[in-house]
């Protein structure tokens, strides 16, 4: 394994294709029915609308984020600050960011795009979450839609 | 963003080249990435269309520059499709083979 340091995982892009409307992965992200399923097992708690707050809960009932939505055009685009407080080292590094975006295509397709960036001085965080971070909870997120079962 | 453009993608030396330097360093120009290579600016552009049409190279514009990402998710794609159902056989087959035996004894 290559090793990383902050900067070179500062800003990182996943994409992936899901068979669904941007409705149907709209509320995949803000509701905790569908979170619970492909987000490690968290219950978002959110409205979904800008400048309220977004939050994320463990199944245990700990407390996994504590945000406020930065931007929010539904279904098309959320932004939302980003601190991994299930755990102390990566909640005592700086606030991050991460963007969803959903654009419709013509086969009934949408190309699901995630940003997760402003993760210069968040080393430990930015690591965390590369790979199989986002990755597992993209295709996650996919096989939820697709198939309404959640990934084994 | 279908399997085969993803094999396909994979399949060339050049191709995976070029992954595994986003893998070190993600967010590169293409002058960044031609470096280093053998190759003319425009053979490294075909090969990043091909990448980026496999859905394994995203890119993101900043300012004036065209940084390329590295996107897993399609290699991870592939692992729950392929990988993952033939190891789950095999374990089960090495479960069946204990029950069995431990059937016999």
């Amino acid at each position: 394994m290559t090793s990383t340091t902050a900067t070179e995982l500062a800003t990182q892009v996943y994409q992936v294709f899901i068979k669904a409307t941007p409705e149907q992965i709209w509320d995949a992200i803000i509701k905790p029915e569908y979170t619970t399923k492909y987000f490690h097992g968290g219950r978002v708690e959110t409205t979904g609308e800008a400048g309220t707050p977004m939050r994320m809960f463990g199944p245990d009932g700990q407390t996994w984020g504590d945000e406020t939505i930065q931007e929010s055009d539904p279904p098309r685009r959320l932004v939302v600050g980003w601190r991994s407080l299930y755990n102390d080292e990566m909640a005592a590094e700086e606030r991050s960011r991460i963007a969803w975006e959903i654009e419709p295509r013509d086969d009934g397709t949408c190309l699901v795009t995630l940003v997760h960036d402003q993760l210069e001085h968040s080393p430990l965080t930015a690591r965390s979450v590369s790979g199989e971070g986002w990755m597992g909870v993209l295709s996650g997120l996919k096989t939820l839609l697709e198939t309404g079962r959640p990934m084994r | 963003m279908d399997d085969a453009h993803v094999f396909k993608a994979l399949a060339d030396p050049t191709r995976r080249h070029l992954l595994d330097r986003l893998f070190e360093r993600d967010g590169r120009t293409l002058i960044e990435l031609e470096s280093g290579l053998e190759m003319t600016r425009f053979g490294v552009m075909k090969h990043l269309k091909v990448l980026e049409q496999a859905g394994l190279v995203v890119t993101r514009r900043r300012g004036r520059e065209k940084l390329h990402y590295l996107n897993p998710v399609p290699i991870r794609l592939i692992h729950d499709r392929w990988i993952d159902k033939y190891t789950e056989r095999r374990v089960s087959a090495l479960v069946d083979l204990k029950h069995e035996l431990e059937q016999t004894s």
